[in-house]
């Protein structure tokens, strides 16, 4: 019963007092938090990667041997214990050129089946031996789909060691084997690898695998003691392996080599003895052509005498031939005029023909006309009598009628009368017909005389026309005989003719045939010729390849001899870039881990103590009587322990949860502008959670047990006595008269009060110093990492753009070269720029060399100084300047001496004579003597720096500049600055992180601080009320302090902000960059004015809590 | 003497949640000029919410309260502070010094705030600790300490000096030094002293008793025997 009333007394407290427990809880939070929080990045970062390259099975060994592996080697180390995998692999550095014609070193590697498996992000695995799969990491402007080509330029071994000119692209991939973005340096083109490209194992025509990997079975967390004492211990052994299977290969490669010698030696001989009875064959082949030729010779003569006879003979022929034409010709003529007059007499014959018919025609007519005529007289003569009859008749019966004439009517008379003259005028008709037909019949008579005659003529014409007849049949007769003859003759002509024709035909295909033999012959004669001159020439090839064949078996034989054991490397992930570096890198928050979390529990021990003890100090009467009442220490110590206990717990809870979450998550999200994005794995620390509450636990109750001690030892009665009021205490300001006396003596109130209470003003400047140090140093992370660009690239390179030449210079720039940038440039330099080993004592690390041609020059494009800023001029021959980063990393210091060393083992050594400040790669510094003396070349120039005329556009003279064929890449430092910078922004996510941090810190010791102040002076508060000030001079009167407590927190944290900055920084290494240690004024404002802000919001939270002060509380009595 | 101070039908509630106590009850009183006047009652009479409502440290439910003419009753929060400041002074039973202040400074503290103060070392010659300017309060004895109190409040030169139970932590002997402080106060710069008390017995030395009972004024009478605070026995 009284445990539990006991603990509901207790509960109401923490009711009635939230700000207070909430202050306790939140304090115990942030402290946790950020304990936790930072802790665990680290193990949550390494946790993450450990977790991708166990699922993408990270190589163990890298096993190198310079003369290369065979798959047996690779079966050899795949028998080993242990061995989960191993793999042969092919790497090869590539100058390829995108479709757009730009051109990058690429690394490629086989894709591995077992080991450094790939990540695919975007498109497929190739299925053809043709398609590759693209770096994802990288921009390189090319995307998937693409083809890339590998350039021409590319040396003919390694051209013969990959299978097709082009690739197709089908898809991109993380590798990790590259966990960061740091691809390595090569020999070829500007020395940076531009990234890496996978192609399939048939992509490769080379004999030999230019490393095996191994894996062993193991899945011990990188970076562990377990996993590095496994792999010590099996070093030596590997070692010792590895080179003795190297050994084995160079044995093998020796004997095989030898076979193949004494098979060559074996073929030349055998060759030799071919070649050698081929010779005497031709030998002999030729002299039978020679006498064949001689044959053919004669052969010829013979012929043309024959010919000649022929000829002869033929012209003879064409002779008498000519002969028969002529006589031919003659009866032709003759024979032509005979048929000419026989024509002629044909024609006059028919004409008389002609005459005779018509002759006898007319008489025919003629006697027809007459009987026609006779006919007609004898028709009208028959009329004619007729009509004298009827004429008598007609008479008759007139003379009839005339004898009744008187007795007929007058008309009747009339008509007699008519017809008595119409009678009479026929009677004179009838008599002079009659007298025509008698004329004529007189003619007529005449006329038929006349046709009598003519019939006499015609009888005595058609006997000549007879005649004529018969003599012309007789010549016609005459002439066909003669024409029989002429056809005859002509015939025998015609088969002459062709006699003749055909004799000459045939002798014309002799001539032919003749001729033809004749250019056979001359061939022949030719073609011996030919097939001399070839013998002589085979002859003497012969001897010139035997020798040939000789020397290169010597050559041979000389190389076997010469033939270097090899070397072998068993290297481990250490060399590895990306396992290195996050090494160091995720080590970087575990070191910071070891400030800060100490700084929170120190703040929040001070917290509680100071809360803790002042609500004892409050309940002290509570105490009195609970003593009295006859509760034991423990219990009462118990109630407050619960209190503090609780808000630990429960803080602590909320604290590790966030904690554990937000800044891993956070600070791994900065980590991915180095790394390839892999998502944060939250670890769960059981240990760190333990200790994380046991320290909570011990801040809150071990302050609460401290705070309690001294109070519970007083007796019941002395605890319900108020306590003495603290005596006031004069400062040491005070015994400076000449300041105190000039203060107003309400700021000497403040001062006395901030000395009153050592534990509060510690806690406040700890509290607020530490918030302004963090501030600081976050806005500092932010000025270092983001402002180095800016320095590297406005005030050390002053240079505006850099250029790669696709060849070499030697000498001078040429002239079309020189032209072209003079024209986009007011001032360039020709530098060499490649990549060289610096080796020291304890590591290899690729430096960036620069090698003005004008050395003196040098200085218009980067401004050598020191870190201090003075001023440096050119190292000398055979000297070197460093770039501070090397100094720092590698503990290069002036009057040193550093040896460089190329791929192919060359050696520069020089001296150094400088550090220059320098922030973006490692470089080092060489004049072209030093770099000729002792590479024993001129130096080949590869690249050039460039200034911009005042005013002209960098993007535009870029694309004039990279269209030129000669020149391959063109960088602008502005878009370099400019790209970095947006790199390091991802920073700004800590920064905002620290902020938060910071600000949480603040708040949390200014509330509650000042409300313990404020509870604490109630009463003295309430009194100024009532003497009359005014809320702004209550205040004043009171947050002044803050204010000031304030202001030293702020001094005290610029001082510890710049350490803690300066800490935070060199812990940071980031490859190749270095960065600039400083602190812009403005974050010293920034951070000022923040701690302010958040001082004046706890004020205004605080001034409302003071005007809601009752007067009434200054009369009460003092507890 | 005219009237300095005057109570009309002052009605103080206090509403604490669902509950409401009325401290005071139709409370009408007056007070003259250049008087000691002593409140005096039970605890829990009521007689601290006069004090609270005439020092101006709270404001009443009804009625009206009235300071050398003015109506205290009707002032605002900003108003009632400059009426605290220039018009009052305070002398508390527990002295409330500013700890970490010597007596001298505590007196500054009230001084500096005035129109028309008075010098802080006369001030604390006149309260007899010339002696002790520059000690702290933890340094000085109860009586000394409110001497210092009284100190402050005159610095002040303030029209009305209130003093609730002046003597209340005090002993006996002190107590009455303190007591005669504030009478000889009264009767040499004429201004008017309110001393609130449960002790009835210091009401021998008023020019006006107010006795509060229940929240009400039980009597308001002048004294006409006026004895000398080293004659009162209690």
């Amino acid at each position: 019963m009284k445990h539990s009333m006991l603990r509901r007394s207790t509960m109401r407290e923490i009711r009635q007092s939230l700000g207070r427990f909430f202050a306790i809880l939140s304090i115990i939070a942030l402290g946790v938090g950020f304990f936790s929080g930072v802790r665990d990045t680290t193990p949550a970062m390494v946790h993450t990667v450990d977790a991708f390259w166990q699922e993408k099975q990270l190589y163990d060994y890298r096993l190198v041997s310079t003369l290369g592996w065979e798959e047996q080697d690779v079966a050899f180390f795949r028998m080993q214990g242990n061995v989960r995998a191993a793999e042969g692999s092919q790497t090869l550095d590539l100058l390829c050129r995108g479709e757009d014609g730009a051109d990058y070193v690429l690394k490629s590697h086989s894709i591995p089946q077992k080991i450094n498996l790939l990540e695919l992000t975007e498109g497929r695995m190739p299925e053809k031996a043709n398609e590759c799969i693209m770096d994802a990491g990288m921009n390189l402007g090319l995307s998937v789909g693409d083809t890339i080509y590998l350039s021409g330029s590319n040396s003919q071994e390694t051209r013969d060691a990959v299978r097709y000119s082009k690739f197709k692209i089908v898809g991109a991939a993380h590798s990790s084997y590259y966990l960061n973005y740091e691809r390595g340096s090569t020999s070829l083109g500007n020395g940076t690898v531009a990234g890496y490209l996978y192609l399939p194992p048939e992509a490769y025509e080379r004999e030999a695998f230019s490393e095996i990997y191994i894996r062993f079975d193991q899945d011990d967390q990188i970076y562990s003691k377990a996993y590095n004492n496994a792999m010590d211990a099996r070093e030596e052994h590997w070692k010792a392996l590895t080179k003795a299977q190297a050994e084995k290969r160079y044995d093998r490669i020796v004997s095989e080599a030898r076979k193949e010698l004494q098979k060559g030696r074996n073929e030349l001989a055998e060759k030799r003895a071919e070649g050698l009875q081929e010779l005497e064959d031709a030998a002999k082949e030729l002299g039978d052509g020679k006498r064949e030729l001689a044959s053919a010779a004669k052969e010829l003569e013979d012929a043309a005498r024959e010919l000649e006879d022929a000829r002869t003979k033929l012209e003879d022929a064409q002779k008498e031939l000519e002969d028969a034409k002529q006589k031919l010709d003659d009866g032709q003529i003759e024979l032509e005029s005979a048929g000419e007059q026989l024509e002629s007499s044909q024609a006059q014959l028919d004409s008389a023909a002609a005459q005779l018919a018509e002759s006898e025609q007319r008489i025919a007519d003629g006697q027809a006309q007459l009987d026609a005529a006779k006919t007609a007289i004898d028709s009208n003569d028959a009329a004619l009598r007729e009509q004298a009859n009827a004429l008598a008749a007609q008479e008759t019966e007139l003379e009839a009628a005339m004898a009744y004439f008187e007795m007929l009517p007058p008309e009747e008379q009339a008509k007699l009368t008519a017809g008595q003259a119409a009678l009479r005028e026929g009677r004179e008709k009838l008599n002079a017909a009659q007298a025509q037909i008698t004329a004529a019949r007189q003619e007529l008579a005449a006329q038929q005389t006349a046709l009598d005659d003519g019939r006499n003529q015609l009888a005595q014409g058609r006997a000549e026309y007879e005649a004529g007849v018969a003599a012309y049949e007789e010549g016609l007769q005459q002439f066909e005989a003669a024409k029989q003859e002429l056809a005859d003759g002509e015939q025998a002509y015609a088969d002459g003719v062709q006699e003749y024709e055909n004799g000459k035909r045939d002798y014309e295909d002799g001539l032919q045939k003749y001729e033809d033999g004749k250019i056979e012959y001359e061939d022949g004669v030719r073609e011996f010729e030919d097939g001399l001159k070839e013998y002589q020439d085979g002859r003497a090839e012969f001897d010139e390849k035997i020798a040939d064949a000789e020397a290169e078996l010597a050559d041979a034989e000389a190389e076997i001899d010469e033939l270097e054991h090899p070397e072998t490397y068993v290297l481990d992930r250490s060399v590895n870039i990306g396992y290195s570096c996050f090494e160091s890198d995720s080590q970087i928050v575990e070191q910071v881990a070891r400030v800060f979390p100490l700084f929170f529990i120190l703040v929040a021990a001070l917290v509680c103590m100071t809360t803790m003890s002042r609500m004892v100090e409050e309940q002290r009467t509570g105490i009195g009587t609970l003593k009295a009442l006859g509760y034991s220490e423990g219990q009462i110590m118990g109630k407050f322990a619960f209190y503090a206990g609780s808000a630990a717990v429960i803080g602590c809870v909320i604290g590790f949860a966030v904690g554990t979450i937000v800044f891993p998550t956070v600070i791994w999200t900065t980590y991915q502008m180095m790394y390839i994005p892999l998502s944060i794995k939250l670890v769960f620390d059981w240990q760190m959670a333990l200790l994380s509450l046991v320290a909570s636990l011990l801040c809150s109750i071990g302050a609460t047990w401290l705070s309690c001690r001294i109070e519970l030892q007083e007796t019941a009665a002395g605890l319900m006595r108020p306590k003495a009021p603290k005596a006031g205490k004069r400062v040491l300001l005070e015994y400076l008269p000449f300041l105190w006396n000039r203060l107003k003596f309400l700021h000497k109130v403040s001062i006395r009060n901030i000395f009153r209470y050592k534990g509060r003003f510690f806690m406040m400047v700890v509290g607020i110093g530490g918030c302004t140090a963090l501030l600081l140093t976050g806005f500092g992370l932010k000025d270092t990492v983001a402002d180095f660009a800016e320095v590297q690239y406005n005030e050390i390179v002053t240079a505006d753009a850099s250029l790669g030449f696709r060849n070499d210079i030697h000498g001078e720039l040429p002239a079309k070269l020189k032209e072209v940038i003079d024209a986009q440039s007011e001032k360039s330099i020709l530098l060499r720029e490649t990549m060289l080993d610096l080796v020291t004592k304890d590591t290899v690390k690729a430096m960036n060399i620069l090698i003005p041609d004008t050395p003196d020059t040098f200085g218009n494009f980067m401004n050598l100084h020191t870190v201090d800023g003075e001023p440096l001029q050119f190292p000398g021959k055979n000297e070197a300047y460093v770039s501070n980063s090397v100094h720092d990393r590698y503990g290069v210091s002036v009057g040193d001496t550093i040896t460089l060393r190329s791929e192919d083992m060359k050696t520069i050594t020089a001296k150094v004579t400088g550090i220059f400040e320098n922030h973006v790669y490692n470089y080092v510094l060489l004049t072209p003597e030093t770099y000729a003396s002792q590479m024993n070349e001129d130096v080949p120039y590869n690249a050039a720096y460039l200034n911009f005329a005042e005013g002209t556009d960098g993007t535009q003279i870029s694309a004039a500049l990279s269209g030129e064929d000669d020149i391959t890449n063109v960088v602008l430092f502005a878009e370099m600055q400019e790209r970095i910078g947006k790199m390091m922004s991802s920073l700004n996510y800590v920064v905002a992180l620290v902020i938060v941090c910071a600000a949480g810190l603040a708040f949390i010791v200014l509330y509650n601080l000042t409300n313990i102040n404020i509870t604490e002076r109630i009463r003295e508060i309430a009194t100024i009320k009532v003497l009359g000030f005014f809320r702004g001079e209550t205040e004043a009167y009171v947050l002044r302090e803050n204010i000031a407590l304030t202001a030293i927190g702020i001094l005290a944290g610029l001082g510890l902000g710049v350490l803690l900055h300066r800490f935070v920084i060199s812990q940071i290494i980031v490859d190749l960059v270095s960065f600039k240690v400083q602190i812009l004024p403005m974050s010293y404002v920034w951070s000022i004015l923040l701690t302010f802000g958040f001082n004046l919001l706890v004020n205004l939270v605080m001034g409302i809590k003071l005007d809601r002060i009752n007067m009434a509380e200054s009369l009460k009595s003092v507890d | 003497m005219s009237t300095f101070v005057e109570f009309q039908n002052v009605r103080k509630v206090y509403r604490t949640g669902e509950l409401e106590i009325e401290a005071l009850h139709d409370v009408s009183f007056e007070i003259g000029r250049g008087e000691f006047c002593v409140i005096v009652g039970a605890s829990g009479a009521g007689k601290t919410t006069i004090l609270n409502i005439l020092g101006g440290m709270d404001t009443l439910t009804s009625g009206s309260a009235w300071l050398d003419g003015t109506e205290i009753s009707s002032y605002n929060k900003k108003q009632l502070t400059a009426y605290r400041r220039y018009d009052v002074g305070f002398v508390f039973q527990f002295y409330n010094l500013v700890g970490n202040l010597t007596a001298k400074e505590n007196v500054e503290l009230a001084a500096q705030i005035c129109r028309d103060p008075l010098d802080a070392e006369t001030v604390l010659r006149q309260v007899g600790l010339g002696e002790r300017m520059k000690n702290f309060p933890a340094q000085l004895s109860g009586g000394e300490q409110q001497r210092v109190a009284i100190a402050r409040a005159l610095a002040k030169n303030p029209k009305l000096l209130l003093c609730d139970e002046p003597t209340g932590a005090l002993d006996y002997q002190t107590g009455k030094s303190v007591l005669s402080l504030l009478q000889d106060t009264c009767r040499n710069t004429g201004m008017t002293v309110v001393v609130i008390t449960h002790n009835s017995a210091l009401a021998a030395m008023a020019d006006r008793i107010i006795t509060v009972k229940s929240g009400t004024i039980e009597s308001v009478r002048m004294n006409d025997h006026i004895v000398d605070v080293a004659d009162i026995e209690w």
